[in-house]
């Protein structure tokens, strides 16, 4: 397999696990069984393409867990990309460890690796969000150092709400710009207006509605513009 | 495989660059998005099963065949058609498209019951923020009548023409329920209305996606009326026995009420509190007819959404919900209804109050903010520009020329009245919107209050420049030299104190939000507490310096004036504020430093944070604050990282044979009692003092939640206290592991007290 194995084991983790990135492999043999892995715990699965939109551009980012059959045991996939005009924000998308092995650090491990290579990668800051009341990822992360730095309401499909959990990499964030997403420069500065339902064009209330229905992956963190409805 | 050659959906779309080159990608996309509308026009049918298995053949598996506009948004938006699990127009081998019901034949009165009864389940799920395809659609009766095949008919029949009535079961269904149905619909439409009209968070609040149905356009609320009417006279005569016809004329008469009520031509809310709790009582009466209802009507429906479980809810619950709901749309209109609204910190009170019942509906904040936003005026009476003026004066301008609206009538360029009023007006005309979110932020769902507020830190920042220059426009024209000079120092201008007050208010309120939604960590705690506290030393200085102002201005009115009366009252509210603040500030000082003890003590313990900086730490958490000029002419906000000097000076104080703790035990006294003496004197203020008609109870309660949280500080000091006894040696207080901290106790949202209990001994 490709991708630069990483040799080495977290040490609860036990000897017998392998930890290696995706790397750049487009379709990886594990990519089903990290499907399988992840939809596990979602109420509803992701489609395929939700994968393939995080393991195309950022597979160096996703890091797994494997048994010595080469079974994933856990798997983290995250992006990087600057947020809205501002810090390059990494972000993780995804995090399980398999039922059996949990409680063993090796979920503790997936995010570290990911974090290191997230640095490595000049990233400012790092977020993800989780359900207020999913205990061990909240311990997870904020064992590594991630502050609350909003609850956001009704999150999730089933109705929970969530956190929102960020890291700081580097100083000096909060006075970076960001532009809310309407005005993004390159976007043209076309202003105004809902920013999904003029991103996402005609099908924006399908999308909506589908967005909702799966266990969100990131929230367009537009604040003031972000999904409000107001009066016209 | 039949698609149009527009192709469909994401999962089709052409190939491209990737994301690297997003210039030229995008414009090509742009291009090829342009080509695909004008094809869109004229399109044909063609088959490309065979052109497409070509074409797909040429890509490697996982190879991204993706556009610019292919962003994280559309990937979740796709499906994987024939996937059971995602693709909602999936029949499973053996399974019939359509639900094997057909609701144009006629039901038994027990049945009809049951259908209205679960209908009155599905709508309350809905209103309380489910899609309509998990709810009301369900329905098959209602199904039919938003079919699009029925678009020329509003009846549960196919067939055109009237449907034959030939017995009561035909009658119970074409008349009685289709009018209930259709009573049911127009309702969700003016629910859906009303929070459309105002401010909410899509998905978070509500879900207001129709599927591609229309609420039954041309049917308007009154014809719907008058159909519930019509089946309320049939059944009064209709002769059903066994109380099956008084059970079916409380629901038609609960969805006359509901309807009536949203439409606004009477307010009915009282009456659905006493027909839903009959409806309750009868509900042992219906017969259940599952099959009315069936999930397959998500097939049908226009949404890339998979296929979802109705959400399913007992009477008894549905019962309650729209109790609540009933209850909460009474006290929007109970709270705004009294000439206290003209007071806008009455008024102000009266919104936290409704905001602060247990989280109100969507539909009851759209209510809520109905009755103060419509017509730019608060239930239509107090304009939202007077709101703000008599905020003004009563804050700023008690006994200044400038508070007396006439100054606004003067048409005489050469009077000083006239360009003073013009600055005036220009600052409200800046400022009206920010102070009106005031009050329409606190209307939205708790996790949204707190992130609204913070973002408008940096506006009212904003508006303290525009105040101040404004102010500084006043004293060129002397329009009563003594009053405006005399009251307030150069820097000090009556509008730049005004928009300073409303800052460190909003500051306040985002760090207490912070406690209430649970972001701070334990061993946050202290300097959260410690800013907050830092803050209120703030607002203090700011309202103190009002006080000083209005002193000046009130010694130079004539006595019996009714400008002496209005410094009076300024003078009452602004000390009344000034209290309320001084517990705020007390209360926290007492709690930062005990967390900070129990973070000494080894009680509260931090997380490892591996990765994290402290001085990145502080960022990350202050961020909101670090923006804020801090020292924005004469007074001074807290340094966002004044926490660790306060830490020393806490610690500096030790003197002598006093131990560290000691002097901090004695500091957390000392602050508790401050608070309540603040406490005490607050309690002095009448409504009309303290601003808070209407609102009495309330105010009582909250004294009561904060004077209860003041003596639990002060138990659990004296727990830490005894357990330092025993086991500290005097200097040093080492109690990890040994004693256990709660938190989740708490008498106020936004206080969080430490409930400490010596571990049991393993
Ligand atoms: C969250 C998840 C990935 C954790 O995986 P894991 O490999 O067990 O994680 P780790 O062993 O590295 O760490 C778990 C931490 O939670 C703690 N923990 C686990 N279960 C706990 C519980 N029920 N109560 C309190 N703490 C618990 C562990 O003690 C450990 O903390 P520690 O390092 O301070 O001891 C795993 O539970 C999972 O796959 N869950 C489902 C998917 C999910 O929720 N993903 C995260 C969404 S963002």
């Amino acid at each position: 397999m490709s991708g630069d194995s990483e040799a080495g084991a977290g040490k609860d983790a036990g000897a017998a696990l392998r930890y290696v990135c995706y790397g750049k492999e487009k379709e990886s043999p594990h990519l089903p069984a990290i499907r399988r892995l992840i939809s596990k715990d979602l109420s509803e699965p992701y489609s395929i393409y939700v994968y393939r939109y995080f393991l195309y551009q950022w597979g160096e980012l996703c890091f797994m867990a494997l048994d010595p059959s080469d079974n994933v045991i856990g798997v983290i996939v995250c992006k990087l990309e600057p947020h809205r005009g501002g810090p390059l924000r990494g972000y993780i998308a995804m995090l399980a460890t398999r039922q059996e092995h949990r409680g063993k650090g090796i979920a503790s491990k997936l995010v570290r690796m990911a974090v290191e290579k997230m640095r490595e990668q000049d990233a400012d800051e790092i977020a993800l969000e989780t359900e207020v009341d999913n205990i061990p990822s909240l311990r997870i992360y904020e064992n590594l150092g991630f502050l609350r730095t909003k609850r956001l309401h009704r999150y999730y499909l089933n109705g929970n709400p969530a956190y929102r959990l960020v890291l700081y990499l580097k100083p000096g964030i909060p006075y970076k710009p960001t532009y809310p997403p309407e005005m993004m420069p390159e976007d043209g500065g076309g202003g105004g207006g809902d920013p999904l339902h003029e991103s996402a064009g005609l099908m924006s209330e399908d999308l909506m509605a589908r967005q909702a229905a799966q266990m969100r992956i990131e929230n367009v963190e537009g604040e003031r513009h972000d999904g409000m409805r107001g009066p016209p | 495989m039949p698609v149009n050659e527009a192709g469909e959906g994401p999962s089709t779309t052409a190939a491209s660059e990737t994301d690297k080159h997003a210039g030229l990608g995008h414009a090509n996309a742009i291009t090829r998005l342009q080509q695909e509308a004008m094809a869109f026009r004229r399109r044909t049918l063609r088959n490309i099963t065979t052109d497409f298995t070509v074409a797909a053949k040429q890509l490697q598996p996982g190879e991204l065949v993706k556009d610019e506009f292919f962003t994280l948004f559309e990937a979740v938006g796709a499906l994987e058609i024939m996937d059971p699990k995602m693709d909602s127009g999936y029949i499973p081998p053996g399974d019939t498209l359509d639900p094997d019901f057909d609701p144009s034949v006629g039901l038994e009165a027990g049945e009809v019951i049951w259908i209205m009864d679960q209908l009155l389940c599905l709508e309350i799920t809905w209103l309380e923020g489910h899609p309509l395809s998990q709810t009301v659609y369900t329905s098959l009766h209602i199904n039919r009548l938003l079919s699009p095949d029925q678009r020329h008919s509003d009846s549960f029949h196919i067939n055109p023409g009237p449907p034959p009535l030939r017995t009561n079961q035909d009658t119970l269904v074409h008349t009685v329920l289709r009018a209930y149905c259709i009573g049911m619909i127009k309702s969700s439409q003016l629910a859906l209305h009303l929070i459309q009209s105002q401010t909410y968070f899509e998905e978070e609040d509500f879900v207001t996606h129709l599927f591609g149905r229309e609420l039954l356009p041309k049917i308007d609320s009154s014809a719907a009326a008058d159909s519930l009417l019509e089946a309320i006279c049939w059944l009064e005569t209709c002769g059903i026995a066994g109380g099956l016809c008084p059970a079916l004329l409380q629901r038609c008469k609960f969805c006359l009420d509901l309807l009536r009520t949203l439409a606004g031509d009477a307010q009915r809310w009282q009456d659905m509190l006493l027909d839903l709790d009959q409806i309750k009582d009868s509900h042992h009466l219906g017969s259940p007819i599952p099959d009315a209802f069936s999930e397959k009507v998500q097939r049908q429906l226009a949404t890339s959404t998979p296929p979802r479980p109705t959400i399913q809810i007992s009477l008894d619950a549905a019962h309650s919900k729209w109790t609540k709901l009933c209850q909460e749309m009474l006290s929007a209109y109970e709270l705004t209804d009294s000439d206290a609204i003209d007071n806008s910190h009455c008024l102000e009170r009266a919104v936290w109050a409704f905001a602060y019942r247990t989280q109100p509906e969507t539909l009851a904040r759209a209510q809520m903010q109905d009755l103060l936003f419509s017509n730019h005026a608060v239930r239509g009476q107090m304009p939202h520009y007077d709101l703000m003026l008599t905020d003004l004066k009563s804050l700023v301008l008690a006994g200044d020329p400038l508070s007396n609206p006439e100054i606004f009538q003067i048409e005489l360029p050469t009077d000083p009245r006239h360009a003073c009023s013009a600055l005036l007006r220009e600052f409200m005309e800046k400022a009206i919107e920010e102070f009106m979110a005031l009050y329409r932020m606190v209307y939205q769902n708790r996790c949204r209050i707190r992130r609204l507020f913070t973002q408008s830190i940096g506006i009212w920042d904003e508006l303290q420049r525009e105040a101040d220059a404004i102010d500084d426009g006043l004293r060129q024209y002397p329009l009563s030299s003594q009053v405006l000079n005399s009251g307030y120092a150069r820097t000090n201008g009556p509008l730049l104190s005004w928009a300073r007050y409303h800052t460190s208010q909003v500051l306040v309120w985002t760090v207490q939000l912070g406690f209430e939604t649970e972001i701070y960590l334990p061993d946050e705690l202290s300097k959260m507490y410690w800013y907050l506290s830092a803050l209120c030393t703030y607002r203090n200085l700011v309202i103190e310096s009002m006080l000083r102002a209005l002193l000046e201005r009130k010694r130079r009115v004539r006595g019996g004036s009714r400008d002496a009366a209005d410094c009076v009252a300024s003078q009452q509210l602004l000390m009344s504020l000034l209290d309320a603040s001084k517990v705020t500030e007390s209360l926290a000082a007492a709690l930062w430093k005990f967390y900070y003890l129990l973070g000494q003590t080894g009680i509260i313990k931090s997380p490892k944070r591996e990765f994290a900086k402290p001085d990145l730490l502080h960022e990350a958490r202050m961020k909101s604050y670090l923006n804020v000029p801090a020292g924005f002419v004469t007074i001074d906000l807290p340094p966002a990282d004044g926490y660790e000097s306060a830490v020393e000076a806490l610690e500096q104080h030790q003197t002598g044979s006093h131990s560290m703790k000691t002097t901090t035990f004695q500091a957390i006294d000392e602050d508790l009692k401050a608070a309540k003496s603040s406490l005490a004197a607050l309690k002095k203020y009448t409504p009309e003092q303290g601003g808070y008609v209407g609102t009495e109870a309330e105010w009582k309660k909250e004294i009561k939640q904060i004077e209860t949280t003041c003596v639990a500080v002060a138990v659990g000091l004296s727990t830490l206290k005894r357990l330092g006894e025993k086991y500290g040696d005097g200097q040093r207080l080492g109690l990890q592991g040994l004693v256990e901290c709660a938190l989740e106790r708490k008498y106020h949202v936004w206080w969080v007290i430490p409930q400490l209990k010596e571990k049991a001994a393993k």
